[in-house]
């Protein structure tokens, strides 16, 4: 079959699901453009510039912020809504475009790295995020490790603060390594380069084969997570020619802001125990709502509380819901944090009456769950 | 004895699946049973205390795993701890450390011998909720397991728990292994958060008092509950 032919008939299929199913038609499209058209991608990705974003967390607010710098430059598509798989960037290639930038699964990078000939990849960051699916951390940052050694002709950007970045971005000649001065992962207590127990001397490390972050190539102040993915888009902007664009790191936080009733609920995105410790350090008020979900893109095990600190609550008003809300009472109970547990998040929300405003943390689905709502 | 010194060994190799929790739910239960506990950590350059009373081995990715073994090789103070008696709770990679050998990096490796168990790499990897019942408690116990391993056990242990809703040691059989006062399992949860009587258990076997029932409705809700919706 045709390119154009399967391209028009995923459309039409991508058009009756939207309207008939109600689906918001990312994925659709892709998918059977995919089925009748296999190397659809390598077809859709020739003469244009593609750009790709991974990492576990900030994926899809930093490939937001990039497409905005990136539209300076000329006509811009983007996977906007976070459909990372290769049907969501097959989907989004149907459109013609100079530029693409593309959000990516972590597991699904070495794939799309193959199939797409990027010219720039951002690597964010490579944290625990869904062991049921991912296993490993060590096993996606070898994976990252094989994409990026087949990429000849890629230019890799990333944090190297984070060793499994750092990892990934070793096996390129090509690559813009960047530090933000250093800062403690607690994924890494093994060298991913040669697997000997790596020396950190507080926020830095340098391990005896020699692998280390104080030798980025470019070294900026210690920031927030969105502060220093706002200045990697920009880095990856300025490789492509474009002008440095002013990014509020607020814009790149997963959140949003939402009145119940009277109450101004502030909802952020958490979805394990890196963007878990992120979103409590920015907690500022005394009123919170916590809520856990543990379905397959939350990550169905929920072990993972239990390295997250939730010291910061101490003194609050905590009231847990979701899915697995008695997870959370539990390990909150255990940190000497009491919670009242709610059924659902109105009732949550309810809880509250009186108060002005109130701080959400909510896990992956529950988050979709209260913007789509 | 009403002071306990629980020593949580390698954190930082042992932790990839919130097995630390373990520590904070045997402390915090000791506090009902008027036990004082204190938790210790131990590092890769640090030495075992020769003095703890529970030890703690959690899960881990294949480096960090003979990372750890080679720091508990380096003395036999584990082994001297299990020979007076201490309570050691080994989970996933630190059930396969305690173990004769097991495989990492797709390669075997000698283990510690504490336990008489092998473990072998499995054709896939086992991931998803356990259910089973404990030989020991005659509990039902819930966890969560995600291993490659396949675990076969000698003739000086015995299963730790039967199990009916997962694959355990690999043969959808049996759970971990157990020998006087060494546990090992593939359940993390972790376990003790997950089964608060087991934490129970663990501690009357540290201070040799007789076990007693105590009140903590929420942990007693919590672990119901995840036994009702495990299936």
């Amino acid at each position: 079959m045709r390119l154009k032919l399967a391209i028009a008939l995923s459309r039409f299929a991508g058009l009756l699901s939207r309207k008939i199913l109600g689906k918001s038609g990312e994925t659709i499209p892709g998918r059977i453009l995919l089925i009748l058209y296999p190397k659809a991608l390598v077809a859709l990705a020739k003469n244009r510039n593609i750009i790709l974003v991974s990492g576990t967390n900030g994926k899809t607010s930093t490939t937001r912020a990039l497409t905005k710098i990136v539209s300076t430059l000329g006509k811009t598509v983007s996977n906007s809504t976070g459909s990372n798989l290769d049907r969501g960037a097959a989907t989004t290639l149907m459109t013609k475009s100079e530029y693409a930038v593309l959000e990516v699964d972590e597991l699904h990078l070495i794939r799309l790295i193959a199939q797409t000939n990027p010219k720039i990849v951002l690597l964010l960051n490579l944290t625990r995020d869904q062991l049921h699916r991912m296993h490993e951390v060590k096993r996606v940052a070898d994976r990252w490790h094989e994409a990026v050694a087949g990429a000849t002709q890629t230019v890799f950007v990333g944090d190297v603060d984070d060793p499994f970045v750092n990892y990934a971005l070793s096996a390129s000649s090509n690559s813009i390594r960047v530090s933000f001065g250093g800062r403690k992962h607690s994924d890494a207590a093994v060298c991913p380069s040669c697997g000997i127990y790596l020396k950190w001397n507080k926020n830095n490390y340098k391990c005896r084969c020699g692998f280390t972050n104080t030798d980025a190539d470019i070294t900026l102040e210690p920031a927030s997570a969105a502060a220093r993915n706002a200045e990697l888009a920009n880095i990856v902007g300025k490789e492509l020619g474009a002008k440095v664009v002013k990014i509020n790191p607020a814009d790149l936080e997963r959140s949003f802001t939402k009145s119940y009733s009277g109450i101004s609920a502030k909802i952020r995105l958490t979805k394990n125990p890196a963007s878990w410790t992120e979103a409590l350090s920015g907690v500022s008020g005394d009123d919170v709502i916590l809520i856990l979900n543990a379905r397959q893109v939350d990550g169905i095990d929920t072990s993972w509380l239990w390295d997250v600190s939730f010291d910061k609550l101490h003194g609050k008003r905590v009231v847990v819901c979701g899915e697995r809300a008695l997870d959370m009472a539990y390990r909150l109970h255990v940190q000497g944090i009491e919670s009242a547990v709610t059924t659902s998040f109105k009732e949550a929300i309810e809880k509250f009456n009186g108060s002005s405003s109130v701080e959400v943390l909510a896990a992956y689905t529950a988050f979709h769950g209260l913007v789509n709502a | 004895m009403s002071q306990i010194r629980i020593v949580r060994i390698h954190n930082e190799l042992l932790g990839t699946y919130g097995d630390q929790g373990n520590a904070d739910v045997l402390t915090f239960r000791a506090k009902f049973h008027g036990i004082t506990a204190s938790i210790i950590d131990i590092s890769y350059n640090d030495l075992l205390p020769t003095n703890g009373d529970i030890y703690l081995l959690g899960g881990a990715e294949d480096a960090a795993q003979i990372l750890s073994l080679e720091a508990l090789r380096r003395d036999d103070i584990l082994q001297g701890a299990i020979e007076r008696g201490a309570v050691v709770l080994a989970v996933c990679a630190g059930f396969q450390i305690i173990g004769n050998s097991f495989w990492a990096n797709g390669q075997e490796v000698e283990g510690l011998g504490l336990l008489d168990v092998k473990s072998v790499p499995g054709k896939k990897r086992f991931v998803g909720d356990v259910k089973s019942k404990s030989t020991v408690l005659g509990l039902e116990l819930t966890g969560f397991e995600n291993h490659a391993g396949k675990t076969i056990l000698g003739n000086n242990a015995k299963p730790f728990a039967k199990v009916s809703i997962g694959h355990g040691n690999g043969d959808g059989k049996y759970d971990g292994a157990v020998d006087g006062n060494v546990f090992g399992t593939y359940m993390h949860g972790p376990i003790l958060a997950r089964n608060p009587e087991f934490a129970d258990l663990l501690l009357t076997r540290a201070t040799g008092r007789k076990y007693s029932q105590i009140s903590d409705p929420l942990a007693t809700q919590y672990a119901t509950w995840r036994r009702k919706v495990t299936k």
